[in-house]
């Protein structure tokens, strides 16, 4: 079945508000929460299907329009039921100038024999925003389904203005890889992708140093700079909710420092425009200044001009009067 | 030139490009005691090899050379280039491939100076591409008439003895293990090499996640020896 979801998001009267949106069965999308509950704007992607099916075919297409700021959630785990050709979702992503995104969506559990593809290809402007969360499971592991999954296939690209800064490209087959031992799971069962991409991306490397300090007994995990405007955090662990609300704990820390950076930013411009409106204000009585000088050195010119058309008449008068006595 | 002597000498782990200084996070699989005797290094190096290599820095040369075949521009050098960098996340293996890629080039410049190699040194001094050992190592070999397969499988070659080199100076494992490990591994190279070509392009830059996190935790070990 293919399905889709479209959603947009516009700025207005200072809040994000949603504005075009479009989802098909068994999909359905709409507001996390009571809607206007805060500035930004908070969506939430629910299904009415047990999970996806063979063949199934999803394409997600957000944009986030100027200085808009979006969250969007999910509602569970997304369950990948057995398959024989697969199924696939491909997710686009346009956040515009000042625009910022949040999205981590639940784990994804890959059934028996279940077959997958997704493509992610986020596009950012000059000074987007993202904050974006990957997490897999390797099955359901009470049933007894871990790694028994055929194919799992990620890709996820960053662009920022158009050039390339960051892929992600993993691929999981059991059956030709020795997925549970070294440089894969290492006896984990799950593993989660945390990105952040902003151009204040080696601020928030700087913070994460200071706080990531402590290794954890259930999660083993890495950060590090990706590119100069992408941080990547990535672990394993054996709870998905567990990493779920690690990416989320991330998430919003990344949030808050997101909303951090664009107040300064506000605030600068701020300080920036009342000095420059100072600086005309200055200028302005400069000017004044000069026209009054301008004006006092015509006032003492013609001052001059006219006193000496008076001395000129006294020696007039005298020549006449000389003239008279010759 | 001979083309067999020059592989060899640029081959070398002695050759002066700091290549001895990385571990591209094995030091990390030492450290936690994940690679602890000849068994797990034997395991590492062929798991490296097989799920890592074979689609990064192998599959970077193998583009790389493809370039040198047909007319390398210097639009699909530098997209080659920056996709490379958009691959390599962690920080530490993204620098050591820039520097050991000038290191590199700078040598192989005053020992035969190759108009191509030259052109990407300027461009990565210049800061208009980042720099690639891959591609500095596929361009310099293309050009001196060494075979694909030769230089292909010497660099696979070379990275393993990095690694088996790195395996008997940390674990420590007797030279003796690491040497039997490196002629072990032969028919895994063979395969490999006469796999490359038929990569599909889509799985380019395939991740090993918990590789990736290693070397990630690199960055943060309280002793480090390495580079990376």
């Amino acid at each position: 079945m293919d399905s889709k979801i479209v959603l947009n998001v516009a700025r207005e009267e200072g809040r994000s508000r949603l504005k075009e949106s479009y989802h098909n069965a068994p999909y359905k999308l709409t507001h996390y929460g009571a809607a206007g509950l805060t500035d930004h704007l908070e969506m939430i992607i629910m299904s009415a299907s047990p999970g996806i099916m063979d063949t199934d075919y999803l394409h997600i297409d957000v944009h986030v329009k100027e200085e808009a700021h979006l969250k969007l959630f999910t509602q569970s785990f997304n369950k990948l039921h057995p398959m024989k050709t697969g199924a696939g979702q491909h997710t686009d992503v346009h956040v515009n100038a000042g625009g910022v995104f949040h999205y981590i969506p639940h784990p994804v559990t890959p059934f028996k024999d279940s077959i997958f593809k997704a493509s992610n290809h986020i596009h950012l402007a000059e000074d987007a925003v993202l904050m974006w969360g990957d997490i897999i499971s390797v099955g359901r592991i009470h049933m007894k389904e871990a790694f028994e999954f055929n194919r799992l296939h990620t890709q996820t690209k960053i662009f920022r203005n158009g050039k390339l800064s960051f892929i992600d490209n993993q691929l999981m087959s059991p059956k030709s890889q020795p997925i549970q031992k070294m440089l894969f799971f290492e006896g984990y069962t799950h593993q989660a992708t945390f990105l952040f991409s902003a151009l204040f991306a080696q601020e928030l490397k700087q913070e994460l140093d200071e706080i990531l300090t402590v290794e954890y007994n259930d999660i083993s995990y890495g950060f590090t700079q990706a590119s100069t405007d992408v941080v990547i955090l990535r672990a394993l662990g054996t709870d998905g909710e567990l990493l779920y609300d690690f990416l989320h704990m991330l998430g919003q820390l990344c949030w808050d420092f997101t909303q951090h950076k664009l107040s300064e930013k506000k605030e600068n411009s701020m300080v920036r425009s009342i000095e420059k409106e100072k600086e005309k204000e200055k200028e302005k009585e400069k000017e004044k200044e000069k026209e009054k000088e301008k004006e006092k050195e015509k006032e003492l010119v013609e001052d001059k001009k006219s006193v000496r058309k008076s001395s000129r008449k006294v020696v007039e008068t005298g020549a006449i009067e000389g003239v008279k006595y010759a | 030139m001979n083309p067999l002597l020059t592989l060899m000498q640029i081959n070398d782990s002695v050759f002066p490009i700091g290549g001895f200084t990385h571990s591209y996070g094995l030091e990390t699989y030492i450290n936690k005691e994940i690679v602890h005797d000849a068994k797990t290094a034997k395991e590492y190096a062929q798991t490296l090899l097989e799920h890592s290599f074979y689609y990064n820095d192998a599959a970077f040369f193998h583009k790389a050379w493809q370039l040198c075949e047909s007319r390398a521009t210097k639009k699909k050098i530098a997209e080659l280039d920056a996709l490379i960098t958009a691959f390599k996340a962690p920080y530490e293996i993204r620098d050591a491939s820039k520097k050991l890629g000038i290191r590199f080039l700078k040598l192989t410049e005053k020992l035969k100076p190759v108009k191509r190699c030259s052109t990407y040194l300027k461009a990565i001094n210049t800061q208009e591409l980042h720099g690639h050992y891959a591609m500095a190592f596929a361009m310099f070999a293309h050009a001196q008439q060494i075979s694909y397969t030769d230089a292909l499988s010497a660099f696979y070659y070379n990275s393993l003895n990095g690694i088996m080199t790195n395996c008997a100076k940390l674990v420590p494992i007797s030279q003796m293990d690491a040497q039997q490990i490196l002629f072990k591994l032969q028919p895994l190279i063979n395969k490999l090499v006469a796999l490359q070509p038929e990569l599909d392009d889509d799985l380019i830059g395939n991740c090993c996640i918990a590789q990736d996190i290693r070397c990630m935790q690199h960055e943060k070990l309280y002793t480090r020896i390495y580079i990376s």
